[in-house]
């Protein structure tokens, strides 16, 4: 249930650095949210 | 169909940031995975198997860790070493590889864990400038890399903290990040959280093989008082006192402490209390692990050198002697050998033929001379 619970948080602020860094917006922005998103998918796809 | 010119300039930012990203993540990831691979050469007659089998509730987990097994071909005791409990104390870890590496057993039963909590070694505590790794060189020239960790089981493995540590079975109290700490875990469950796991895994290796001697390898701060020191539980009382008498003939002075009894989770009272071993553990200094040092580094790991320490000895604030020659890994793994190579001797003494009878061993005068690494493998072999 855990699992299910950090995989649905980490979908959501996934979601959130993706529409950062495709949006309109500074590059330092897109920067931060490239870095955000990478990490937190490969997290949320290999939490056991 | 459209070509990548026809890409809006913000988009290809975006792609490129992303890709960059992706590379960033992909060599950090190499890097922390690096972190577990083995750093130990099995020697001749040892052979290895896993914590997991003891505890199969490490199985397939960053708690699982290697346990070596040097068995003579004549009957005797069965004695058990463990390094690495706190894996930001190198000293306890190189004695127990050194071990692996270089010991032959006539009689008897050696088990070594060089690495008890191999989570620990994934990672090092935040904000100190800690390395990763130090390096030792071996007799044909060759460089032995050994991993530097965190005195506690990683957060990525285990998660969260909980507002207070609930210690099991005693059921003390005590700080949340000691949920973490293998040397509060003692005597662990088969499903409690990860450290508590291993702790497990620990006891029934004891239980299962009938270890009569337990010697659990550790380092402290230069300013605490426990240190250069035996901690015994009750049971190893007459083995910790003679050994002290017995060591100070070699130039190694061993304090004597104790096991409290009203402090729960460590090894020198957990395992004598839920066992038949006789439990002991060793703490040698290292100022690294200290609030006073200058810049962190695989140097004063090794070395042990430093300048505020030099003046903190001269001020009396030092429990250990301090002088121009630092306190060097050699020192440090020589007194864990010497200590447990005596203990060994004294339980044999003590209890004829439960000894085990093993040779091949560096003592503290040839490593204090010649280094740690002059004496362990080549990793190509």
């Amino acid at each position: 249930m855990i699992i299910v619970c950090y995989r649905l948080l980490c979908g959501v602020m996934a979601g959130l650095a993706l529409w950062s860094l495709f949006s309109a917006g500074k590059r330092a922005e897109k920067a931060v949210a490239a870095m955000i998103l990478v990490p937190l998918v490969l997290r949320a796809l290999l939490v056991k | 169909m459209s070509s990548p010119r026809d890409i809006p300039t913000s988009y290809r930012f975006s792609l490129g940031a992303l890709v960059v990203a992706v590379a960033v993540t992909v060599v950090a990831g190499l890097a922390f995975h690096a972190l577990e691979q083995r750093d130990v050469v099995v020697g001749d007659g040892a052979r290895r198997t896993t914590l997991s089998a003891y505890s199969p509730g490490l199985t397939g987990t960053h708690g699982d860790t290697d346990v070596y097994v040097l068995e003579g071909t004549q009957p005797g005791g069965t004695m058990l070493v463990i390094g690495g409990v706190h894996a930001n104390e190198p000293a306890g870890t190189l004695a127990a590889v050194l071990l692996v590496e270089t010991a032959r057993v006539r009689a008897g039963r050696l088990f070594v864990i060089p690495r008890a909590n191999a989570s620990a070694a994934t990672h090092v505590e935040s904000s100190e400038g800690f390395p990763t790794s130090f390096d030792l060189t071996t007799a044909s020239g060759t460089t032995r890399s050994f991993r530097f960790g965190g005195r506690l089981t990683n957060p990525v493995h285990q998660w969260p903290d909980p507002e207070v540590y609930t210690h099991y079975p005693s059921g003390q109290l005590q700080s949340d990040f000691d949920v973490r700490n293998l040397d509060r875990a003692f005597p662990g469950r088969p499903d409690g959280v990860l450290t508590e796991r291993i702790a497990y895994g620990i006891t029934q290796l004891i239980l299962r093989e009938r270890v009569e001697l337990t010697v659990d390898l550790h380092e402290a701060r230069p300013m605490n008082p426990i240190v250069n020191c035996v901690i015994f539980h009750e049971r190893a009382q007459e083995i910790a006192t003679m050994a002290s008498i017995d060591l100070e003939a070699e130039g190694v002075k061993l304090r004597l402490e104790p096991s409290p009894k009203n402090l729960h989770g460590m090894s020198h009272r957990e395992l004598g209390d839920h066992t038949e071993t006789s439990a002991l553990l060793l703490e040698t200094a290292n100022p690294i692990m200290d609030r006073l040092h200058g810049k962190t580094s695989a140097r004063l790991i090794l070395d042990g050198k430093d300048e505020f320490f030099r003046q903190a000895a001269r001020a009396g604030l030092l429990y250990v002697p301090y002088g121009a020659d630092g306190l060097p890994m050699e020192e440090r793994v020589g007194r864990h050998v010497a200590a447990l190579m005596a203990f060994n001797r004294l339980f044999g003494e003590l209890h004829p033929g439960r000894a085990v009878t093993l040779d091949g061993v560096p003592d503290y005068a040839a490593l204090k001379r010649d280094g740690v690494g002059r004496f362990l493998k080549d990793s190509a072999k």
